[in-house]
């Protein structure tokens, strides 16, 4: 069984020397549990593949400590951490056929040829590519999913203490990628290896990983289940990279109570919905957040509407998501609004009033866009 | 707790690397840097071949304002090396763009024979002509009958008519091959696209099609005019009292024992190299583009019969001309002589004193060129895997050091070499078979450096990585993943060093003692002697070698060779 990873106060400065330095990871602290699948998220740029990196080694850190159990292998080459990793591109060797490719980390360790003819065996039948073996062609001449599926065998052969996982599936088309992730996920789960998955794909992340960490600008922002990201975001980031939440400016105030900028409407927020790092002082610029589900589009105006323009009404199959457009002072992007049916005589560019459901909003500090 | 990390990175980290690179740029150091720093020195001291640090002297340089033979000199290497570029330039484009975009037959056949002027010895080249143009040449007695009546006479070969006409001949294939192949690798769609917009066939040649082909134009004009200026052995043979830079740094240290006047003009080449190379570098920049497309498709060829005949003729002429001397050799090598319209007096004889006359040149040349390229092999094999892999922080000034030896002329290789340690110096090589070697991998190295560079940056380094983190050290992993990987750009690499360094001549000749001649010296020699029959045979011999690899080659990769010369 493996154990835990930790990570304390890890700090990457890129050309550190140089004129201008890229601060890539701050003070990334974190565990991930024995065993665990674990997502790496982030926009392109965030840190979550020199993090990945920096866990295999391949890149050394500035600061801080990378402990697997209570071991500190910041130090530790890469070829000594005894790591799996799968790469992007799968990094299979074209002048070895597939049986090499996997035996190369048992053949590194000097195995017995007995030893290594019977681990790769095992390891192709947990991949499920058992007849390819029998066949054993060059790797050029699998496709992407067996070639995906070759990776993660040559990676798991040699029983890491760890697995790395660095966008594996982005080399796939749609139908396949879906389909993979939950390969993934019952190979993770029958060895039992604690393993990162780094993505940048919002709804890979969340069907695969056990626990998620969403990273921006070399900050681990939350860190939490699917559930828990989804419906207790920490922050307005967090909240439309997880889902997608519509953003209105607004003064607090109170603590749970904010008024939408140039309306008169007043929004009451839950405890659990305020979002906020500091108490919201009254009179201080915050963000109401709704996701599309806790909107509606309504035809009428009343009290608690704001007037729009609709933009494009798209039918996604259980919903109709209606984008928009209202006042810039109050958002400045379209609002995306998910009705369960379309509405009768609302047509594109037609106006229309939005309202947000009572008691759903969420109450978010002001921060700069990403 | 601090101190007991360090320490263990010390023990932990991977040393064998910098143990194994070290050798290569210790290697550079010695036999490259060191030799072009003596040289640069010499080229301030007072004539002789005394190494006088502190007698600050610029009488190397001022006797190119002085000496009248220095002067032309100067001046005949500017011409002959301008007009061979412009040449090269006017034939080849043409039947680049005929080969590539007009229907005929054979065109692979063209493109092979279209590649034997530049592996052919260019001197060789030169002493055909020799044969067909000289004073009693074959060629130029028909002329002569046929144009005597109008009043024309035909120049004889020696002189500047001469040098220019063999190394255009020699040197065109770099512009036609790279012309061609930009030709017919560019993207149709942009064509199509100006003609639907209205333009003429030859608007777009002109707006489109040739601002397009400009960066492989300028490299194979840089190709040609580097090795016009470097050229020592078409001067040396049909030269005559024309003087160049490299025949001149051959009578400096060959007439006087003078290196420190071989230096200043050597220093004199290279800076005149040098700026044309950064000329080129400065023109071609504005006109590098990316291609923005990701769809390809066939490039329409004309089909118009006019345009047919004049593209067939045209190729079939050049190719029929800059083959001639191929031709004249191989009918020669079976001659006593060749004066006037018919050779006379078959022969096997030519052949048949090789082994009693040349045994020991053939070995020194199939050893020397067979040992160097093995090591040139190792050498640029590994410093382009620090460029490319480690990245170090002189990165480039590493590039531009190993990449110097390309534009140097083989003379002032030589020269720096014989600076350095000929006669009492610390290292003493002069007349041995380790300065040839040493001479030839500096001059050959690039060739194993860029093919190796090229491949291990298409190499994605993820390979390597899942190498380390499969548990493999750097060793291991350079032994099992890099090079098996990286093998076909060495291979062609040391099969383009090979074949050069078989006929190599300009460093040579320099260098050479009475125990390490090699065939081209030999060639060289008998050419010198008048003994054309035992030339042609040897020539053929190396032409036949030479030959079997390229083609052996091609087979392989089935890519163009010309392509591998281009440089950056």
């Amino acid at each position: 069984m493996s154990l835990s990873l930790t990570y304390q106060h890890v700090n990457k400065i890129f050309g550190e020397q140089s004129k201008n330095p890229v601060h890539a990871l701050k003070d990334v602290s974190f565990t991930i549990e024995p065993g665990e699948l674990f997502c790496l998220l982030g926009p392109s740029g965030c840190g979550k593949t020199t993090l990945l990196r920096s866990t295999a080694g391949l890149e050394s850190i500035t600061s801080g400590q990378i402990l697997y159990g209570k071991t500190d292998i910041t130090a530790i080459p890469p070829f000594r951490r005894n790591i799996g990793m799968v790469f992007q591109s799968f990094a299979l060797y074209p002048h070895m056929n597939i049986f090499e490719n996997v035996a190369y980390g048992l053949r590194v360790r000097k195995t017995a040829e007995d030893v290594i003819k019977r681990k790769v065996t095992e390891v192709m039948e947990l991949v499920g590519l058992t007849e390819e073996l029998k066949r054993n062609p060059s790797p050029t001449g699998l496709s992407g999913g067996q070639q995906q599926r070759v990776a993660i065998a040559r990676a798991l052969v040699y029983d890491p203490d760890i697995l790395l996982l660095d966008e594996p599936l982005a080399n796939l088309d749609a139908k396949l990628r879906r389909y993979m992730r939950a390969e993934i996920r019952r190979i993770q789960k029958a060895t039992g290896i604690t393993t990162i998955f780094v993505t940048h794909d919002q709804e890979e992340a969340m069907a695969i990983g056990d626990r998620l960490a969403v990273l921006r600008r070399g900050v681990v922002e939350q860190i939490g289940s699917s559930n828990e990201l989804y419906t207790c975001p920490n922050s307005a980031f967090v909240s439309n990279f997880i889902g997608k939440m519509n953003f209105f400016a607004s003064k607090a105030t109170g603590e749970q109570s904010a008024i939408i900028d140039t309306t008169a409407i007043e929004i009451p927020v839950k405890e659990e919905k305020v979002r906020m790092k500091s108490r919201a002082r009254a009179g201080a610029g915050v963000l109401v957040g709704a996701r599309p589900e806790q909107m509606e589009v309504v035809t009428t105006a009343s009290g608690d509407t704001i007037e729009g323009t609709v933009q494009i009404i798209q039918h996604l199959g259980q919903v109709v998501r209606y984008e928009v457009v209202i006042d810039s002072a109050i958002s400045d992007v379209p609002l995306e609004i998910d009705m369960p049916c379309m509405l009768e005589g609302v047509q594109e560019r037609g106006r229309v009033y939005v309202r947000l459901k009572e008691g759903l909003p969420f109450l978010f500090e002001v921060e700069e866009r990403n | 707790m601090k101190a007991n990390t360090s320490l263990g990175e010390v023990v932990k980290k991977d040393i064998t690397p910098y143990l194994v690179f070290a050798i290569p740029l210790a290697f550079m150091a010695i036999f490259l840097i060191y030799p072009m720093f003596i040289t640069l020195a010499r080229a301030f001291m007072p004539a002789g071949n005394k190494l006088l640090f502190g007698q600050f002297s610029l009488s190397g340089f001022t006797k190119f304002a002085e000496s009248a033979m220095y002067k032309k000199a100067l001046i005949n290497s500017f011409i002959v090396s301008l007009a061979v570029t412009g040449f090269c330039i006017v034939i080849g484009v043409p039947m680049g763009y005929f080969v590539a975009r007009v229907k005929m037959p054979g065109k692979n056949l063209m493109l092979s024979l279209g590649i034997l002027p530049i592996i052919m010895p260019s001197f060789v080249g030169a002493f055909t002509w020799v044969i067909l143009l000289g004073r009693q040449g074959v060629v130029r007695h028909f002329l002569n009958v046929l144009l005597g009546p109008l009043g024309i006479s035909v120049p004889t070969i020696y002189g500047m008519f001469g040098m220019i006409l063999c190394m255009t001949l020699t040197y065109y294939p770099f512009v036609f091959q790279l012309s061609y192949g930009a030709f017919a690798s560019a993207n149709s769609l942009l064509e199509e696209a100006g003609m639907l917009m209205g333009a003429s066939r030859w608007y777009i040649f002109r707006t489109i099609t040739f601002p397009l082909i400009l960066p492989s134009l300028g490299a194979g004009a840089l190709l040609v005019f580097v090795r016009a200026i470097g050229n020592f052995g078409i001067p040396a043979i049909i030269g005559g009292d024309k003087y160049v830079l490299p025949t001149l740094i051959y009578f400096r240290v060959n007439g006087f024992w003078d290196l420190n006047g071989a230096a200043s003009i050597a220093v004199i080449n290279v800076m005149i190299t040098a700026l044309v190379l950064y000329l080129q570098k400065r023109v071609i920049n504005r006109h590098e583009y990316e291609t923005i497309s990701a769809t390809h498709s066939e490039i329409k060829q004309h089909e118009g019969l006019a345009i047919r005949i004049i593209a067939i003729v045209y190729c079939l002429l050049i190719l029929v001309v800059s083959l001639l001397p191929q031709i004249t050799i191989i009918v020669m090598s079976f001659y006593e002589k060749w004066v006037g319209l018919f050779p006379e007096g078959f022969t096997l004889r030519n052949y048949a004193r090789i082994p009693v006359y040349s045994k020991k040149e053939l070995f020194n040349t199939f050893y020397l060129s067979i040992l160097a390229t093995f090591l040139a092999a190792i050498l640029g094999s590994l410093i382009a895997y620090i460029t490319e892999r480690k990245k170090p922080k002189g990165a480039a000034l590493l590039d531009l050091s190993i990449m110097a030896p390309f534009i140097l002329p083989g003379t002032v290789v030589s020269v720096s070499l014989l600076s350095a340690f000929s006669g009492a110096s610390v290292i003493a090589l002069g007349g041995t078979y380790t300065i040839i070697v040493i001479s030839y991998m500096i001059r050959r190295t690039p060739y194993v450096y860029r093919s190796v560079a090229a491949s291990l940056s298409q190499l994605n380094p993820s390979l390597e990585e899942a190498s380390t983190i499969a548990g493999a050290n750097w060793f291991y992993t350079f032994r099992r993943v890099s090079v098996p990987l990286i093998m076909p750009a060495i291979i062609g690499g040391s099969i383009l060093t090979l074949t050069t360094l078989l006929q190599e001549l300009s460093t040579t000749i320099l260098l050479y003692s009475s125990k390490t001649r090699t065939v081209p010296i030999q060639i060289y020699g008998a050419v010198a002697d008048g003994k054309l029959g035992e030339a042609s045979a040897l020539s053929v011999v190396l032409l036949v070698v030479v030959f079997v690899i390229v083609y052996a080659m091609n087979r392989r990769q089935g890519k163009s060779i010309a392509s591998s010369f281009k440089m950056g």
